[in-house]
């Protein structure tokens, strides 16, 4: 059974930089991730694809090259293609590694598991030829596939920098259509100042837009009333915008409306999560070097709230300098001075989101759908399902979980937590906090049972 | 006096006790905790079970079967108010073992108990190529099983939500989110919540489950309950391959296979461990040795809810009389008994039943 100084969960910019750190700082690394290349979801098999399709993913992209060669140090061991499906106090974390389940312990822990996307249950979202942006870019990333005559649906800056990607590769989307409103710009300025701290990423989205604009791609603002038509199918995206009704073909529907921590892992360790009222999602309660209320356990990235990569890096390697301060290994001037400019950098980051957060607002109606909607895919349960249960008595996710099975699927209740969470706040006229999240327990991800029963002790025994 | 009845505690038990209320016009009111309350409701088996119940008191072993014989018909009428079928199925159920030993020994204490209850004990004994005959899936190390024929199983949640359904339709008044801090007999009962909600009512009923053990006292109880931890696991629907349930695995009515249970004496503590998960699922394979390529989706921890000699208690309160405990282990299995029959003994009518050995007499120090 191997033991490090340190574990961490994911190598996306979080992981990997606070794995390097924690190494500099002399504490032996352990990087789990489920990837069989690091670079998380932002730097997605950053190592060979760079070379490939660089030029289509932009500098942005290429740039992960720095973090994943820094892994390349003896004090890091990377284990690629592992699926954490439990972590246990002490700490123990359980994995699946080329079907085989095998354990990790750790004095310490750093959970790097980024973001994900906000789920977007609008009328006809689970028809086949509809996916995520996110998804949508992933294929890029890693096989160059590009959906032809695609629309992409929502708002904020991975909308624009997929069309983006997409006019780069030749393969144009055949439309925006974006659900923030101009009234929400406009307010958002009031976050100018803190954006124009981030001057060069404010320009980077500007320049998004121009190339979108560039490329001749239609544009509608202020979306509403969206649905995705089709029969067994994606067929076309109906809209009303500028005061009309506009229905677009489209075979291939990428949605997108900002992402979310990832906090399933924080989640089954009972971590006190907060409800973040600018970003819409739970966030990890954690101090200022991103440990947790429990000790020696610390959160990175956008797993802590979303700020992006830049921050993600910065956070990452600030928890493992407080745990290489922690573990003896730096002292509080040597953790304190390389923690100097981390924290410039992290609030230089930082600066931009309200400004973001305000300007590309979740679109409200996917946030508590309409009564015929599918909010939990796994288990086909509706809006108006959830609806009913807070007429039942369920003053939380886990009686209507109980009640209708939503969250009981494969996903474990990634993809309808926080609908489930809206949905049951706004009947009980509740704030999100009262009414709470799911109940995360082992596996965050399927293991077989056969995996399981394998590291029972007395089976194991007798088999030796 | 705004109810009848006032119910402390809105699981299984106290909601059952309630529909077998307002089934007979009286008022009630259940009183139930948050989302976040140990709810042995949402994390039980799910088995209708008799066999293995009440080894050394037959009087509860009669009540479970006259329980699972009311099962039928307390599902009929729940699925015909609410349109909620229940997923009852009582084609019998099974002790497997894996040494004859266990099995023999198992057998002749199902002998004597069948002698006592005067021969009312269906149960016969499968092995193994009988018991390949009635389950295909069954692995080379089961050496037999003691199939009983008045073993069954339900899905446990739909019931939770049928009863959740049908006491409000029947005109309950379900109070959701409260903590019951005070109750105090005035002249009727008054139950104070910490939210200030005050509930008046004729009599009390307290299943509250754990909760009793706190509450149970202040109305001059002894409640002697104490959490008894079971980790259960549910695998991805799967194609039908368990036809009947034991308490190994059971096949639930959506496809899964339900994998149960451990035993711990790990106080309020509901979590799940990778022990716990590995040691069950080697049983479940060792069981059902297909079972080792499906994927676990889910696992949880619940705390049953246990007396010392693991009997139901239920008792009226000769402090405050008119308050009456409810509580037991076996929930589901009980559940036709408290909403069709505990009424008449809470209404004391003539067909009220026998409950005293399940009384707290039997807790007395001697």
């Amino acid at each position: 059974m191997a033991h490090s100084d340190l574990a961490v969960v994911g190598a996306g910019p979080a992981g990997m930089a606070a794995a390097v750190t924690a190494a500099e700082a002399g504490l032996s690394v352990t990087l789990l991730d489920e990837q069989p290349r690091p670079g998380g979801q932002i730097y997605r098999d950053v190592d060979r694809a760079a070379a490939r399709r660089g030029d289509i993913l932009g500098a942005d992209f290429t740039v992960g090259v720095r973090l994943t060669g820094a892994l390349a140090q003896p004090g890091v061991a990377h284990v690629p293609g592992a699926t954490v499906w439990a972590i246990e106090a002490g700490w123990r974390l359980l994995y699946t590694r080329d079907g085989r389940a095998a354990e990790v312990t750790a004095d310490r822990v750093i959970l790097a598991t980024g973001a994900m996307e906000r789920p977007m249950p609008l009328p006809g979202w689970t028809l086949p030829g509809v996916m995520t942006a996110g998804a949508g870019q992933i294929l890029l990333k890693q096989s160059g596939l590009v959906p032809r005559e695609a629309v992409l649906v929502g708002c904020g800056p991975l909308l624009y920098l997929v069309a983006a990607q997409m006019v780069r590769a030749g393969v144009p989307p055949r439309a925006l259509v974006e659900t923030q409103t101009k009234a929400e710009l406009i307010a958002a300025f009031r976050h100018a100042g803190g954006a124009l701290r981030n001057g060069p990423a404010l320009a980077k989205g500007l320049g998004l837009i121009a190339e979108i604009a560039g490329a001749g791609i239609d544009r509608h603002t202020g979306a509403t009333d969206i649905a995705i038509d089709g029969e067994g199918q994606a067929e076309a995206v109906r809209f009303r915008a500028g005061g009309r009704v506009h229905r677009i073909p489209a075979r291939t529907v990428l949605l997108h409306h900002g992402v979310v921590p990832n906090t399933q892992a924080a989640r089954s360790l009972g971590i006190a999560h907060r409800w973040d009222h600018g970003q819409h999602c739970f966030a990890p309660v954690l101090d200022g070097w991103g440990e947790t209320e429990r000790a020696g356990l610390f959160i990175a990235g956008d797993g802590a709230g979303i700020a992006g990569a830049k921050a993600a890096e910065a956070a990452g390697r600030l928890a493992a300098l407080q745990a290489g301060r922690q573990a003896g290994r730096l002292s509080r001037g040597q953790r304190d001075r390389q923690a100097a400019p981390l924290r410039a950098a992290l609030s230089r980051e930082r600066a931009l989101r309200p400004f973001l957060d305000a300007a590309y607002p979740p679109h409200a109606p996917a946030l508590r759908p309409p009564d015929a909607t599918v909010v939990c895919r796994c288990e086909e349960v509706t809006a108006g399902d959830i609806r009913r249960y807070a007429t039942l008595g369920c003053t939380g996710p886990n009686q209507a979980k109980a009640f209708g099975r939503a969250g009981m699927g494969p996903c474990q209740g990634r993809y309808c937590g926080l609908t489930v969470t809206a949905l049951l706040a706004e009947a009980n006229r509740q704030s999100p906090e009262a009414t709470g999240y799911y109940r995360i327990r082992p596996p965050l991800k399927p293991v077989t049972l056969g995996e399981l029963a394998a590291m029972d002790a007395p089976a194991r025994d007798a088999a030796e | 006096m705004d109810w009848d009845y006032a119910i402390i505690g809105g699981g299984v038990v106290g909601l059952s006790v309630a529909w077998g209320l307002l089934r007979r016009d009286l008022r009630v009111a259940v009183i139930d905790g948050d989302d976040g309350a140990f709810r042995a409701s949402r994390g039980n088996f799910g088995l209708v079970w008799v066999q293995s119940k009440g080894m050394n008191e037959p009087r509860y072993a009669r009540w479970s079967q006259r329980s699972a014989a009311a099962w039928a018909g307390f599902a009929e009428e729940l699925a015909e108010r609410t349109g909620r079928s229940v997923g009852l199925e009582q084609n019998g159920g099974y002790d497997l073992h894996f040494s004859e030993e266990t099995l023999a020994a198992t057998v002749a204490k199902y002998e004597e108990l069948k002698e006592r209850l005067d021969g009312d004990y269906p149960f016969e004994v499968l092995g193994h190529n009988a018991l390949r005959k009635e389950e295909p899936a069954i692995g080379p190390t089961v050496v037999g099983a003691i199939l009983h024929h008045q073993d069954g199983h339900a899905n446990p949640l739909n019931l939770l939500m049928a009863l959740a359904d049908d006491v409000r339709r029947m005109g309950g008044r379900v109070l959701t989110g409260k903590t019951v801090t005070e109750v105090t007999k005035p002249d009727g009962f008054r139950v104070a919540c910490s939210d200030g909600t005050q509930v008046a009512a004729g009599k009390i009923v307290l299943s509250a489950g754990l909760g009793a053990a706190q509450l149970g006292p202040r109305l001059g109880f002894r409640a002697p309950v104490r959490p008894q931890r079971g980790q259960v696991l549910i695998t991805e629907k799967l194609p039908k391959m368990i036809n009947r349930p034991s308490l190994i695995a059971r096949q639930v009515d959506e496809g899964g296979i339900q994998i149960g249970a451990t035993n711990e004496e790990v106080g309020l503590d509901d979590g799940v461990t990778q022990p716990g998960l590995s040691h069950l699922a080697a049983e479940a394979i060792a069981a059902y040795p297909a079972l080792a390529r499906a994927q676990l989706v889910r696992s949880w921890g619940a705390l049953r809810v246990l007396s010392p000699d693991g009997l139901p208690i239920y008792q009226e309160s000769a402090e405050m009389p008119g308050a009456y405990l409810v509580t037991c282990h076996s929930g589901i299995t009980l559940a036709a008994a408290h909403a069709l029959t505990l009424p008449d003994w809470l209404e004391s009518t003539g067909a009220a039943p026998d409950l005293e050995a399940f009384s707290e007499a039997r807790f007395a120090v001697s």
